[in-house]
């Protein structure tokens, strides 16, 4: 099995949804924004398109970060090939951060509190679940994987632009909208072979 | 803990793990939520998939809402003002009083208000608190005896859509049926592409629709969110949208004419016979409207029994006059609106508009039938919808007009595929037949709204439009009645020139709103009350109660309080097939601090005043409760026994308020009648506004005998038509327009202050500059990020930082929403974005008076200013 995740950028209307819908499910500190949206315009006026771009960890099939990282923090499942960070054995060296192509690590620094005052009673309590000093990253929702629950992002997305399923089941949604709709990675050059695709927004 | 748990009872005990079923509050929509509460904290906020209202799924704002429950800035306590003096940017120097001090205080002055004129409380509200807000318009102000109430956020509203779709529609807002459509038409509107009514359920709706290969077309000045999905992005001169739809309109009816006849005949008054004088011809008798029989050769009351084949085209002589039909005048209006002519004014090359008039009309395939749930309906599978953009104009009403008959002319009205009144029609839940209302027809044959409407100024009553009466009200709601909202009082009790009045402002309660910002230029709000002791109910300490008020008390969010009825099953429900769902909000957890529900203090002030058996009987007619679930007026009632009432009188006994909190939402399906219900109610659909012109007549003679001489009515047309709005008007050295827009991660000014909204605010490229366009920029030696000022011609001035893009008019600057925020109680929000209202006086002149919708652009000039500056 190979979890993966389909984003369709026909469907995706740049509402950030998603980037509060990963927030709010694993209180992530200020800064760090596992689910996030990248806007893009071209052209001329009035021939000009605009694109929302939702982007996360790629979950590469050959993650750079894994190869890099010195303590073995950084991991690849066996069982599903989701891409994920030991806690434990982060020691905050930040090089998988140099490693990762795709800009989806966050350091968690010491300084950043959203409010001048300090943390209310919900980032106390969200919070208790990260520590600083380390790195973080998106890990599908490893939680809710483990309920049998999608991924908070593409469980909520208002569009449903964010599908996910099995890679490697030919029966499964994700296949066929890779297959019919001409799916592509994102920087496939870098030969990383990342399990997020994305549908062309125009077909 | 399995999700749709109960609300446990023992809830802020440790080892609590719970799932409540709730209503979002972040908007006015009104999305069904669940919140997770561990240990007395809430962790999470989520979309309720049992909820048809957005089934499931959150916008950004909607999921950030635990940031405003537990902002740190959050008012807690009733403060006072200690500082004597009020100002814009004036430090309050709150101090903290308990409630019994606060209510005392208040409970005092009121009883001596309503002991010498009862017209001295003022009230103001806003739109995204929909059933506090009802409530208290509907209950406590009228019990009180005063009408003078507005909505500070009421000229944002779509007061001319609203108006449209109750006479077009039977209802108070609309929203396409894309689950059949095949081409939809956006003006200046974002339905389910980033903002607009239920918009998470619509945004699912339309991503499947476009899936499918629904046309997008959207018309829009800005590159918005819907118009970056648009197969095509139209890029128009603001404010003249409605010459665009007329040029539409136009090559429909009289080139192409591709229209739907028989809809026209049956179901609009498009046969109807005008005057001369432009009154509907009517039957000296009966005094029924007449057509013209063409079978029998001479006119007859539209509702004859004898009638032939009618007419809908054509001139005819009926009593020595030429009487055309409706239609044949909607023709004759419009005709000199062609493309080239339409051009002129929005930019659009003409080629453009025939393609969009072209590819409208064929789309809604004239004649297809459809057959669902073994009935079998026409489907009109085009539609063109409007909102702020397109009418946030002093041209609003005509705009609105010319957009709404697009769809009626084609039939695409009411029926699978077009556009559709929001629940017009409910017949009830299957076992008890309730909530239940239904449009009929008036004694012209004109469709008669069913469902509850806010048109009087002293509550709420089915029906037409009230005629003018008198202008003894600074909201205007007696010269001009039929908007559902209005935010014209300030401007009416600064006008000191056009209008006095008899009694004055002594208290305003203000529940929600930030007037000072969001109704325009807050000068003008706060010159209107300075004199006024004002109390706010609030979630911050914003600029309207710094700037004013003598008593803040702290406010419940959405995620403290209970309402039976937050949307009221009617207000932003999802259009088309599917489930009713009739919601509960609770309480997510307990209210913080010494936060109360406005709702419930409202009783209680009632109580003080002696005015709990008024309130109790005009809460049986807003909920229609009937025995044995009405209150009792000798009686007392807790807010939650009220809410028990009111379900247990809709549900039966056995669904009660404990159904509720542990079930969330009472579900059924909608029946096939109820939403394409055009054919199955015969109600006409008036394409002209006789009514209107009748009013317009009786403002004159209102304010002649008065002596006013700012209100103009020349606007209050009957046909669709456009004239330039104010800010079109050429103003020496201004060449430029300054619009907003709106962003789906916010909602108008109040979201801010919420950390993870702002978050994406930041990390986006537009929202927090002003966009302006690349050219137009390096014309004026403008560069990315240059600090900017652009200057109103009709005054005010804002600032902030340049955004060079592609995706804006040329003349345009596009600012999002409305931040800048500088209230002290609001230091997060501070500064951020840009104070758009700043440029927007608040008076007659920037009014559209048939609507009371206020111009929302501004002409305007930009210059680069000195980094630093």
């Amino acid at each position: 099995m190979r979890l993966g995740m389909v984003i369709d950028l026909k469907r995706c209307i740049g509402c950030y949804g998603c980037q509060i819908a990963c927030k709010s499910e694993n209180g992530t500190r200020p800064g760090t924004t596992y689910a996030r949206v990248v806007k893009r315009e071209w052209g001329e006026f009035p021939n000009v398109k605009k694109l929302s771009i939702p982007v996360l960890c790629m979950h590469c099939n050959d993650p750079p970060c894994v190869d890099v990282c010195p303590t073995g923090a950084s991991q690849k499942r066996d069982e599903d090939g989701v891409v994920f960070i030991d806690r434990e054995a982060c020691v905050g060296c930040r090089a998988c951060m140099m490693g990762c192509p795709y800009g989806a690590r966050y350091f968690q620094d010491e300084t950043r509190d959203y409010f001048e005052v300090g943390e209310n009673a919900y980032e106390q309590a969200a919070y208790s679940a990260h520590e600083r000093g380390v790195v973080e990253k998106c890990d599908f929702c490893r939680s809710r994987l483990a309920q049998g629950e999608e991924p908070a992002c593409s469980a909520n997305c208002m569009c449903k632009a964010r599908i996910f399923g099995d890679l490697d089941d030919p029966d499964s949604e994700v296949r066929r909208l890779i297959d019919e709709h001409g799916g592509f990675q994102l920087n496939p050059e870098l030969g990383t072979d990342p399990s997020v695709y994305y549908l062309p927004p125009e077909r | 803990m399995p999700k749709h748990e109960a609300i446990d009872q023992a809830s802020q005990n440790d080892n609590e793990d719970v799932w409540i079923q709730s209503a979002c509050g972040m908007c006015y929509n009104q999305c069904g939520i669940r919140g997770h509460r561990v240990d007395g904290t809430l962790i999470k906020i989520e979309g309720n998939p049992d909820n048809p209202i957005g089934r499931g799924r959150l916008c950004a704002r909607g999921l950030a809402g635990i940031q405003l429950l537990y902002d740190p800035h959050r008012i807690d306590y009733p403060l006072r003002r200690t500082n004597p003096e009020k100002g814009i940017g004036v430090d309050p120097k709150w101090e903290r009083i308990s409630w019994d001090d606060a209510l005392d205080e208040i409970t005092e002055r009121l009883a001596t208000i309503k002991e010498n004129d009862p017209r001295g409380l003022y009230f103001s509200g806003t739109v995204i608190c929909l059933a506090p807000l009802s409530h208290a318009l509907a209950t406590f102000l009228p019990a009180f005896g005063t009408p003078n109430s507005f909505v500070s956020d009421g000229h944002q509203c779509g007061n001319a859509e609203h108006i449209l779709a109750r006479t077009l529609h039977g209802s108070v807002t609309t929203n396409p049926d894309v689950e059949h459509c095949d081409y939809l038409l956006l003006f200046g509107c974002q339905a389910g592409l980033g903002t607009y009514y239920a918009l998470t359920t619509m945004a699912q709706d339309v991503a499947d629709a476009r899936d499918r290969g629904m046309k997008l077309v959207v018309v829009d000045p800005f590159l918005s969110s819907a118009a970056e999905k648009a197969d095509e992005w139209v890029p128009i001169k603001p404010g003249s949208d409605g010459a665009l739809a007329c040029a539409i309109l136009n090559l429909l009816v009289n080139e192409y004419r591709i229209f739907d006849a028989d809809y026209l005949l049956e179901h609009a008054d498009g046969p109807y016979l005008l005057t001369e004088d432009g009154w509907y011809a009517r039957d000296p008798g009966s005094n029924r409207p007449l057509v013209w029989d063409i079978d029998a050769g001479k006119p007859r009351p539209f509702d004859d029994p004898e009638l032939g084949q009618v007419a809908l085209e054509g001139a005819y002589q009926v009593e020595g006059q030429t009487c055309r039909t409706v239609f044949e005048t909607l023709k004759g209006t419009v005709a000199k609106w062609t493309p080239e002519a339409a051009s002129e004014v929005t930019t659009i090359p003409p080629d453009m508009i025939r393609k969009i008039a072209r590819d409208f009309g064929e789309a809604a395939c004239i004649e297809r039938t459809i057959e669902i749930d073994g009935r079998e309906l026409p489907h009109r599978p085009a539609a063109a919808l409007y909102f702020k953009g397109a009418h946030g104009h002093d041209n609003a009403w005509p705009t609105s007009m010319a957009i709404e008959l697009l769809n009626e002319v084609v039939g695409a009205s009411n029926v699978p595929g077009g556009l559709l009144g929001t629940t017009p029609v409910c017949d009830g839940h299957p076992d008890t037949g309730f909530p239940r209302w239904k449009p009929g027809a008036n004694e012209d044959g004109l469709l008669d709204a069913g469902m509850l409407l806010y048109n009087d100024p002293y509550g709420v009553v089915p029906g037409w439009p009230p005629p003018p009466t008198d202008t003894e009200l600074p909201n205007l709601r007696d010269l001009i009645g039929w908007p559902i909202t209005t935010c014209f009082t300030p401007a009416a009790l600064t006008d000191k020139e056009n209008f006095s009045f008899d009694h004055k402002p002594e208290l305003l309660l203000n529940y929600g709103s930030n007037l000072l910002m969001s109704a325009a230029r807050p000068e003008v709000t706060f010159e209107a009350f300075k004199d006024t002791f004002v109390v706010s109910f609030n979630l911050h300490s914003d600029e309207t109660a710094e700037a004013l008020s003598d008593i803040v008390l702290p406010d419940t969010s959405y995620m403290e309080r209970l309402d039976p009825l937050p949307n009221f099953t009617r207000h932003h429900h999802p259009v088309g097939l599917g489930n009713w769902g009739h919601t509960i909000r609770q309480p997510l957890v307990e209210p913080l601090h010494e936060r109360r529900h406005f709702t419930e203090v409202l009783l209680e002030l009632g109580q003080r005043l002696g005015l709990t058996e008024t309130m109790n009987l005009l809460t049986n007619n807003l909920y229609g409760l009937v025995a044995p679930h009405a209150l009792d007026p000798e009686r007392t009632y807790s807010w939650r026994e009220i809410s028990d009432q009111a379900y247990r009188s809709w549900f039966g006994d056995e669904h009660g308020l404990d159904w509720f909190e542990t079930n969330g939402v009472m579900r059924w399906p909608k029946k096939v009648e109820e939403v394409f219900w055009k054919p199955f109610v015969h109600a006409r659909a008036p394409l002209y506004n006789e009514w209107l012109k009748r009013a317009g007549e009786q403002v004159d003679e209102i304010v002649e005998k008065k002596g006013i001489k700012g209100v103009d009515t020349s606007g209050f047309f009957p046909l669709p038509d456009w004239r330039p709005c104010r800010a079109h008007r050429a103003r020496e050295g201004y060449d430029m327009q300054a619009i907003y827009y709106r962003v789906p991660w916010h909602t108008f000014s109040m979201t801010y202050e919420n950390p993870w909204l702002d978050e994406i605010s930041r990390g986006e490229p537009y929202s927090y500059f002003i966009c302006i366009n690349t050219k137009t920029a390096r014309a004026k030696n403008i560069t990315d990020g240059d600090p900017i000022e652009v200057e109103g011609a009709d005054g005010g001035t804002i600032r902030g930082r340049a955004r060079l893009t592609e995706g804006v008019h040329p003349e345009v600057l596009a600012v999002a929403n409305n931040g800048g925020h500088w209230a002290k109680g609001m230091p997060f929000a501070r500064g951020k974005g840009v104070f758009f209202n700043q440029l927007l006086p608040m008076d007659l002149e920037h009014s559209d008076l048939v609507s009371l919708s206020m111009d929302c652009d501004a002409r305007v000039r930009v210059t680069r200013m000195a980094e630093g500056a």
